[in-house]
This record gives C-alpha cells, structure tokens and sequence, in this order.
C-alpha cells in the first residue's frame, strides 16, 4: 500500500481509507457484523442478481466518534501532527477508537440498518429477485477514490470485482448511492472487464411501481432532498418522484429554487463532515430550512449521509414535529400489510 | 500539512460570522432571480453558452498562436502588445512601462489579483486608486476581494459608512445612495490627474486586437480613457480567434454574472487617434495616446496540457457558481485563494503552485457539483477537484 502523499489527506478521511483497506468497510467494523442487519430475511439463493447493502445505512450512526475526535483533535491544534494520522492522533488523546467504535455498534437503536430491511422488503413485493452476499459482500471503496487514493482504490476495485465474479454475480441493485455510483460508473474506469449491471433501487423500484398499490397509512406532506450522488451524479431525479407520487395519501412539494439539479448539499459531500464538522453542521441546518420552509411533514431523501445530516439539523434547530425517512421506508410502510413482515 | 491551522481558522470564524452569511443569503437570492430574468428575457443565451464553449476548447489549445495574432493586430493598430511568461516577467514590463512616483487609476482585475500588482506599483512608490467601488472599498479596508464581480459582498452598509467617514474627516450615515455619491467625489478628479490608467480585460478577439471590458460603474470609461497611457494585463486564457467570437463570449458572461444588459462594454483596438486635419493621422487625440497590452501565460500553457484540469481556463469569471457554493455561502471568499472555491484549488497548485493551500481548498470542496450545473461552461468542478486530490495524495 502507498503511502506517499497520505501526508496531505485530512486525518478523519485517511482513517477511514485505512479501514476500507485493512477491514473491508469505512469503520473497521468486524466481518461477521457486516449482514447482521439482514438477520431474518429471506434471499434467493441465485446470486445472478443480488442487493447491494454497502456501509452507509449500517454505520453512519457510527461515523460519529470520528467526528468527535477531528473536533477534538481541532480545538487542541492538532493539525499540525497531520503526518501522525487519525491512529496516531487517538493515541495521543488517549482515546481507544476501536472501543468507541465497538461500543456504537452495539447500540442498534441509533443505526439506519432498518432502511436496507426496508428496502430488501420493497423489492421482494415488487417481485424482484435478489440474493445478497452477506459477510462476503464487498466494499467498493469509494471513499478511497473521493479522497484521491485511486491506486487503493483499483486494489480494492480488483478484489472487489473477482469477489462478485467468484459469486456469479450479474446484476446489482445498489442502495447507498455512493456505492452505486462507484459500482456503476467509477469501477469500468480502472477494472475494464467489469461487466457486472448496476442499477440503484429507486430505478428498479421507479420501473415496477406501476402495477403495484403502495398506500401510506395517513396523509402526509412530503418535501424530497435530492441526495448529490443520486440526483446530479446518477441523473435520478425524476424516479425518486415519480416512486412519491406513486404513494396514495402522500402530497409531495419542492423547495423553491433548490430541488432536483440545483438541490443543495446536506453539508456531508465527499466526507465534509469528518474532515469540518462545525461547517458541516451550520450547512445541515441551512438545508433543514430551506427544506423546513415548504411546511412538510415529512423530509423524504434517499442516502445515509444526508439521513444522518438533516437529521443532526433538526436536531439543532429543535423540530421534533418534522420526521427525515428514508424513501425506503416511506415505501415499506405504504406496502399493503399482507406482503410486509 | 493537509488543511493549513491558518486556513482553517479563517474558514471557521468566517462561518461563525453570521454578517457574512447575511450578505450572502440575499445576496444569492437577488442573484438567482435576477439571472432567471435575464435567462428569461433574453433565452438565446443557453445556446450561445454551447457555442461559446467551443470556442474556449479550440482556443485554449492555441493560446500562443492568438496572443501571436493579436499581439501583431493591437501592433498595426499602432498600440503595444507584449507577451509574459511569467507573473515576475509581466511585472518587470510594467514597471519598464510605469516608472516610479505616478498616478494609477486602476479597474478591477481578477488578473492583476493574481500577480499582485497594485501591492507591487505601490512598493515601487506609485500612487495607485482602485476604483470599482467594491474593489475601493477593499483596498481602504486592507482586506481582499471576497468574491470575483463583488468584491466587499461581505462589508455591510454600516462599515462603508465608517470607512468613508474616516477617510473624508465628515460623519456619513449608512446610506448607500449618498456613500456611492462619496466614492464618485472621492475618485472623479483622479481621472484626470492619473499618469496611468490600468484595466484587465474580459475578452480579447485576436483577428482584430480588440479588447473587450464589460462593467455597470462606468469607472473602467474614465480609467482607460482619460489619461494619457493605457496599460492592460490580460490572461492568455481571455483570448478568441474572431470580434463575432468576443461579441457572444461577453453577452454570456455578463448574462451569467446576473445582469440582464451592462451598462457599458467597452471596445479598445488601439490608441486614440484622428484625421480630421488634412486627413493626416495623429495618435492622441481625446483619449490615450499610449495603448499597452501584456498577455500574461504565468502557468496557464502548463494548465492546458491537462485534459481535465485545462477547464479551469474555459471559466468566463461570471461569478454564477460561487452564488450555488454551499461552503462560499458561509465563508464567502475565505474558501478560496486568488481564485475562489474548486476552481481556486485547481489555480492553487498549478498556477501558483501553493501546494498547501491547493491541498486545503481542495479537501473544502464538497463536490456536490451544484456549480457545475450553473456554470455556462459546464465545469466539472468535482472532476477537477477529484483529479487534484489524486495529484495530490499521489504524487508522481
């Protein structure tokens, strides 16, 4: 693995490159952790098509101890110890990050894990076929490339890629839009037999919707955050709507000026918030309002990061009368009661 | 090294500034309408957008062989035209052309910004007036620029009022009105009294050696009409091949930089001249008589050769983006270094070669990509900013 140049990574994302690298995932979460979200759920045994879990919903509530430590790392001027590395830092702060990060993982409660339930559940009533990889799911490494760390991330391209191969995998449907973008558009660029169909689930979910009755239990007001690697990297910005306005008893509304392309970024792009977390959050809170302006019950979006941003901008601005839901669930929970467990 | 402490702290009291945020919230506001009026009102413009991106990717790729063609045009116009490869060696042609002990009227240049010039003329011992009343307004302050057409859209009406007050021993209330009437008393007898007026350029037709200046103030008029020498310093990047080239390169950028129609554009070929007496032609009539031009590379022939970086010079300076930048709305400038937010990183670290601050401006950056879907050029901000991290987290 080179090393060189890492000198000029901010420390929370070189942390992170370094858990993608030796544990598989963005938080070095244990292997066996990675498909308990999925306990109980049933998959086809074909691996032609499968899910795509990937890291977001399953550890975002995580990233927060990192969080935590850039901010204090940041107020005792730290900065200047940058070749020293996240690893470095927490030793001297005489802060144990594994145990932080054990710790959270355990506190099931705080997770979006719920979301990739959601979504399996929404796919299988749609009548689409999917296994998933479980523990041997690999990690696409995106952050890897985002951070500029792309000879990292063509290793774990490779892995990846043989990883899928060795499971017969044809199909994916991807959920964390990050990672679907990498599987879909980043990944042809350095593994060039990389042949395998990437969709993202509200394309999937947007294509079937039409034969199918989704109902949510009451009538809601939905405002939709247009994610930025869903919206302007992938193009979706008409399936998520036309999955909203499939949904009996929800009315969907746009924010002026600042919906679809020219959506605002919820302040967690490219790993903002664990590299300027103050920032990150004042930029979570200007979108909740902006969000917040067009009086919804309901802030719809669909990506882990911006879930846990405008959730943390409710917070500050102290909304608890406002709901942020993932699409995924707003869609399992208008499924009709028979098809959901 | 990654994020300097410096810059970092910069960025974190300016987004702790809740006036910067102020003036940047209504400022976007007003910007976004008025361009949806002008996008409106005049529709074309989308299109001309396309055309004019074609014309910025052929000539970028012969930025020598058009600051050759105009160089020989503004030469047989009887005006002067050098060319700088380097910021040290635009300077020396400067002071070769200014002297020591003069009077500068100067109008706003992002260019100039980049070489520091007014700093350097003033360390030469000249006297230099900015005049764009955004960029004056900085210059009083000994702040800097904090956005490329708005230069003080950071200071409210209350500290103008103040800085105005200070410098004309009278008390001034914070009425904008009244302080604008301030600056023009302030500045107008400059005009005239100036050795030099000194401009930038918005865009440069090689066929004809014209350059194109597009400004509301009617200031960048005076500067480079009432005293006796004009000297521009131009970016080879502002060069195109034709006059109908330069015609639908300015309606796009001051389309995009929120105005509908500017009052003024200003077309300058050469030095004033006249043949009304026995049709014999004599240079200096009621305008300069010395007409200068210093097309600067200073790193922009180094840009050019990368496939994606070589955007950054397709960048008309419209300013539309910054209004779209989550970051710029908190922190205004301060995301940024002689050119601001992505675009900035990338001028960082292959123009001025400041591989620290390319490297902390580059990590800022979002990219959310929301000014790529403003820019008229279509800038891949993120593409860029993505391929300057590789560069430098990996370094060849």
């Amino acid at each position: 693995m080179s090393k060189s140049g890492r000198g000029l990574i901010p420390p929370g994302l070189a942390f992170i490159a370094d858990k993608i690298n030796s544990k598989n995932n963005i938080l070095g979460i244990p292997g066996e952790d990675k498909a308990k979200w999925a306990a109980g759920l049933e998959f086809s045994k074909d691996n032609s098509t499968i899910f795509f879990a990937g890291c977001g919903y399953q550890f975002s509530a995580m990233l927060e101890p990192l969080v935590k430590l850039v901010k204090q790392a940041d107020k005792m001027s730290l900065n200047h110890e940058m070749a020293v590395g996240m690893a470095g830092m927490t030793g001297k702060l005489g802060i144990d990050a594994a145990g932080i990060f054990t710790k959270v993982a355990s506190r099931e409660k705080d997770s979006d894990a719920p979301v990739l339930r959601d979504a399996v559940k929404v796919l299988q009533a749609l009548g689409v076929d999917i296994g998933y990889l479980g523990k041997d799911e690999p990690c696409c490494g995106a952050p890897l490339y985002h951070m500029g760390l792309h000879k990292e991330f063509h290793a774990n391209a490779e892995k990846a890629h043989k990883k899928l191969k060795s499971h017969g995998v044809k199909r994916i449907i991807g959920v964390v839009p990050s990672c679907t973008y990498a599987l879909r558009d980043i990944f042809s660029r350095f593994v060039p037999d990389h042949n395998i169909e990437v969709r993202h689930f509200i394309d999937v979910v947007a294509e079937n919707i039409g034969h199918h009755k989704f109902k949510y239990p009451h009538k809601v007001k939905v405002v939709y955050h247009d994610p930025c690697q869903l919206g302007r990297y992938m193009g979706h910005f008409d399936q998520p709507r036309k999955v909203i306005n499939a949904i009996e008893h929800v009315e969907l509304v746009e924010t002026q000026w600042t919906s679809g392309q020219w959506s605002t970024c919820c302040g967690g792009g490219g790993g903002f918030e664990v590299v300027f977390p103050d920032m990150s959050h004042i930029l979570a809170e200007a979108r909740v309002k902006e969000l917040l302006a067009t009086e919804p019950d309901i802030i719809a979006t669909h990506c882990p990061g911006c879930l846990m941003q405008l959730r943390s901008g409710l917070k500050q601005l102290k909304n608890d009368s406002v709901q942020v839901v993932d699409l995924a669930t707003l869609l399992a929970a208008s499924l009709p009661k028979a098809n959901t467990k | 090294m990654a994020i300097s402490k410096e810059y970092r702290k910069e960025l974190k009291d300016a987004a702790a500034n809740e006036r910067i945020r102020l003036a940047l919230a209504r400022a976007i506001k007003s910007y976004r309408e008025n361009t949806n009026n002008a996008l409106k009102k005049y529709p074309h413009t989308v299109k001309m957008a396309e055309d004019v991106l074609k014309i910025k990717e052929h000539a970028i790729q012969h930025m020598h062989d058009l600051a050759q063609e105009a160089s020989a045009n503004i030469e047989s116009n009887h005006g002067k035209a050098y060319i700088a490869k380097t910021a040290k060696e635009a300077l020396e042609i400067i002071d070769g052309l200014v002297g020591k002990g003069k009077l500068i009227v100067k109008g706003k240049s992002m260019t100039a910004e980049e070489i520091g010039l007014r700093e350097h003329l003033e360390e030469e011992g000249n006297e230099v007036y900015e005049t764009d009343l955004g960029e004056f307004i900085i210059q009083k302050l000994n702040s800097r620029p904090m956005h490329i057409l708005s230069p003080a859209i950071h200071v409210p009406r209350e500290d103008v009022a103040k800085l105005f007050s200070k410098i004309t021993g009278e008390s001034l209330e914070p009425d904008i009105p009244k302080l604008v009437a301030t600056a023009r008393k302030l500045l107008r007898e400059k005009y005239f009294k100036a050795d030099i007026g000194m401009s930038g350029a918005n865009v440069v037709a090689a066929d004809t050696g014209t350059i194109f200046l597009i400004e509301n103030e009617g200031n960048i008029r005076l500067a480079t009409g009432a005293p006796p020498v004009h000297i521009a310093l131009i970016g080879m990047e502002k060069l195109v091949p034709t006059l109908e080239d330069a015609f639908k390169v300015s309606e796009v950028t001051w389309r995009y930089a929120n105005y509908g129609v500017p009052s003024y554009v200003s077309l300058i070929s050469g030095p004033s001249k006249t043949g009304d007496i026995e049709k014999v032609t004599t240079y200096g009539a009621h305008g300069p008589k010395e007409f200068h031009v210093i097309f600067m590379d200073a790193g922009r022939t180094h840009l050019a050769k990368d496939p994606v970086l070589r955007q950054a010079l397709y960048c008309l300076r419209c300013g539309g983006c910054l209004y779209e930048c989550p970051v710029f709305s908190l922190t205004a400038g301060y995301f940024g270094d002689k050119y601001f937010t992505g675009i900035g990183a990338v001028w960082a670290k292959e123009v001025s070669k400041n591989i620290e601050k390319a490297s902390s401006l580059a990590y800022t950056c979002l990219t959310c990509g929301r000014c790529k879907v403003r820019c008229p050029m279509k800038i891949d901000v993120p593409e860029m900013i993505l391929k300057l991290r590789k560069s430098l987290a990996e370094p060849e």
